[in-house]
């Protein structure tokens, strides 16, 4: 079908865009192979997958989408990459007694693991790791999104980053914001358990590069800096203790009205 | 004649396969007359259009009769009680004929002098135009295919029976409509092919809502939940779970049960471990005391989750009878989990790999790991008052003094230890112990009983049902107690007329 070589160029002219790293280019290209894509008679949103050229159509759209996947983590783009992801999924999922495995599919899970992982989403990331069978689980961008979220779990934040420096280059998009999480949680947990620490020992615990960056977060947290140490805060004991007084107020009222419908 | 057939069914219950129970009971159970009862009942409950009386008594008078039917059996029932020229009644027996080779010898006698008997039996009804008793039937056959385990005809005969099913739209219908899409669920389930199934459900569930028909929904609702958690969906499953239609009461306490299940498995893969287990426990409490499988399946995920949430399930949990032999790996886990041992754990985890990747708990058992550092370092903080971090680091088989010094900052700010850490001089030490009944958390605790106290008797009072002639008895009651009462007053009256007399 005319409309599958058309597909099929542009499929290229993205492949080649890629290649060059032109982004512009690629999200144009991309634009126009959607509305191929929506033409196309075995791909859905259309009536399922019944259609002499389905093999090769599906295929063709599983490609294309891969390639936006790649695209958006390019260019950093939020959205698109949560929609990009949302749509090659279901072909994975649904397709999988159609199509021959794509080999890459273990690294676009672990891809999304790692997204959701960073952003913070812990139930999403569970589910979706229920869905990986036993091989998905062995390949390599998947046993690294799963070691991360064990040490992000059990507090070891220098392994975190230092395996964030040695991410393959599809997820740099992931080092920053990771790094990120991690200092604010170091942070935290330096506020709960330490009273005071000297300036040099604050700054490698946080893994910061310079003494600049530690006085502006320190700025941030309203910790105080006196000479050489920096102490640690805790101002919220206060609050606890309302929360304290008005959970103790609505537990009681609960009983009185209880009581009063027991006849 | 009811003589008659009683001794023909107890020959057959004398017949080898008769287990000595039944000759000890003073009556042996009759399948034909269990059968009669039933079709009795139906015929009733179509005519008075009373549908909660279908459920009880209908489902366990099928129990009883599931034991012990038999291919012959049916054939006699089929011709009994369907019209001879309906279809479903060719249809059905074809299926049973098939079968017909593997029914014990002595039957064929008396179910050709049964069959005789059957269609001029005074008390017994016969044929029924009724589509109850027709779907009644397919049910019947459903049941003791499977119960064979001949699961592909099984199938076959599910999709007939759905198909009639959709064409009526008859309340009386709803209570054998819910069991006829169970088992059709469950027939395709043990041929491995219950995403098919999945759209049909679906509209289904759409139709009984719209419908109002309670039963089919809450039943269809959990075998979509099933549908979806045998494919590790969680996220779907949680979408229509939250979407959908649900009644405020459950009609059935097993589908209710079920439900729970289901949604703490949800909320556990999720991470909301508190909600999962209150509902865990509500699951186990409700359920009926056979159900056996179910207990145990609910038990395994909630010591899990309890795990999970830090606490220690008791030891008496795991010996309770019957629950020793599945939950022994999940004894050796809390065992290892308890003693912060990470060594321990692993070698645990591995050991029994197969068992928790058919239970399909492994990924919630990696989580665990994370718990047995926490304990582990609770330990060693009770014990000790001051200890260096490096000493931390080796206790707790972790790589180096730097991750001991994070990971207990990590616990400190969670709320697991209560202590400090001192950078310089690198070590832990403990913070003073206050007293715990100054604190809130025996306030805590008493809101957990009261509140589920209190629950309880909630849902005792909207279980509540009025007895049907419970106005006239308050009413009888009422009458006397007014003559009584003129009785006594009359008597009374005389009396102060006497005093006053006096």
């Amino acid at each position: 079908m005319s409309l599958l070589k058309e597909a099929q160029q542009l499929l290229d002219k993205l492949k080649t865009a890629h290649k060059k790293n032109d982004w512009p280019a690629g999200k144009a290209v991309l634009g126009q192979l959607r509305i191929k894509l929506i033409q196309l008679p075995a791909v859905p949103p259309n009536t399922g997958f019944s259609s002499p050229t389905a093999q090769q159509e599906l295929l063709l759209a599983r490609d294309v989408y891969e390639h936006a996947v790649l695209l958006a983590l390019k260019s950093q783009d939020e959205a698109a990459l949560e929609s990009s992801f949302t749509q090659l999924k279901t072909f994975y999922a649904d397709t999988r007694s159609l199509l021959p495995a794509a080999p890459q599919e273990w690294m676009f899970a672990g891809l999304d693991l790692l997204r959701l992982l960073v952003a913070n989403r812990i139930a999403e990331f569970h589910t979706e790791l229920e869905l990986l069978p036993a091989e998905g689980m062995a390949a390599p961008h998947v046993v690294s999104a799963v070691q991360l979220e064990q040490w992000l779990m059990e507090g070891a934040y220098n392994k975190v980053l230092a395996a964030g420096k040695s991410l393959p280059p599809e997820c740099s998009f992931a080092v920053e914001q990771l790094s990120a999480t991690v200092r604010e949680e170091i942070a935290s947990c330096a506020e709960a358990s330490y009273s005071s620490l000297k300036l040099a020992d604050a700054q490698v615990l946080m893994m910061m590069t310079s003494k600049m960056e530690l006085e502006q977060f320190a700025e941030q947290h309203g910790w105080a800096i006196e000479g050489d140490l920096v102490h640690f805060y805790r101002a919220a004991a206060a609050d606890a203790n309302a929360e304290q007084h008005l959970r103790l107020i609505n537990q009681s009222l609960l009983y009185a009205k209880e009581l009063e419908r027991i006849v | 004649m009811v003589q008659e057939q009683a001794a023909a069914a107890g020959a057959n219950d004398a017949a080898p396969s008769a287990k000595d129970a039944e000759q000890q009971q003073p009556k042996p159970f009759s399948v034909k007359e269990g059968m009669q009862g039933i079709i009795t009942l139906l015929e009733k409950a179509v005519k008075t259009k009373e549908t909660r009386l279908l459920m009880g008594r209908l489902m366990r008078q099928t129990a009883m009769v599931r034991k012990h039917m038999t291919a012959s059996d049916l054939v006699a029932f089929i011709n009994t009680y369907l019209p001879m020229d309906s279809k479903s009644a060719g249809f059905l027996k074809g299926y049973v004929m098939q079968d017909g080779d593997t029914a014990p010898m002595e039957d064929d006698a008396t179910a050709a002098g049964d069959a005789g008997d059957g269609a001029d039996a005074g008390s017994a009804p016969g044929p029924s135009q009724l589509p109850e008793v027709e779907l009644y039937m397919y049910l019947l056959l459903l049941v003791n295919l499977l119960d064979r385990k001949q699961f592909a005809q099984a199938r076959e005969v599910a999709d007939t029976a759905v198909g009639l099913l959709q064409q009526h739209n008859r309340r009386t219908l709803d209570a054998i409509g819910a069991r006829i899409y169970f088992y059709y669920s469950w027939a395709y389930e043990c041929t491995g092919a219950l995403a098919d199934v999945r759209s049909t459900l679906m509209a289904a569930h759409c139709t009984a809502g719209l419908r109002h028909d309670a039963v089919g929904q809450e039943t269809l609702l959990n075998l979509l939940l099933r549908n979806y958690l045998a494919y590790n969906l969680y996220d779907q499953a949680e979408k229509f779970r939250s979407k959908a239609q649900k009644a405020d009461t459950w009609r059935v306490p097993g589908q209710y049960c079920r439900y729970l299940y289901y949604l703490g498995t949800i909320r556990a893969i999720q991470l909301e471990y508190t909600e999962a287990k209150e509902v865990l426990q509500q699951a186990s409490r409700k359920a009926p005391t056979c159900a056996h499988g179910f207990r145990v399946a609910c038990n395994k995920w909630l010591i899990l989750v309890r795990l999970l949430l830090g606490e220690v399930p008791e030891r008496v949990e795991f010996s309770a009878p019957g629950m020793r032999t599945p939950l022994a790996p999940y004894f050796e886990l809390t065992c290892a989990v308890r003693s912060g041992d990470l060594a321990q754990f692993r070698v645990v985890s591995e050991k029994f790999a197969a068992a928790f990747r058919a239970d399909r708990t492994t990924n919630l058992i990696t989580r665990l790991q994370y718990n047995v550092i926490r304990t582990g370092l609770r330990r060693i903080n009770l014990a000790y008052s001051r200890i260096s971090l490096k000493d931390v680091a080796e206790k707790l088989a972790l790589p180096s003094a730097v991750d001991a010094e994070y990971i207990c900052a990590k616990a400190i700010r969670d709320g697991g230890i209560d202590a400090v850490l001192d950078h310089a001089g690198g070590f832990l030490a403990t913070r003073e112990l206050t007293d715990l009944y100054s604190t809130n958390e025996p306030q805590a605790a008493f809101h957990e009983r009261i509140a589920f106290c209190l629950n309880l008797h909630n849902e005792a009072v909207k279980a509540m049902r009025f007895e049907p002639d419970a106005h006239k008895r308050a009413l009888a009651a009422a009458n006397g107690g007014k003559e009584q009462m003129s009785v006594e007053e009359i008597a009374r009256a005389i009396e102060e007329e006497e005093e006053d007399d006096m």
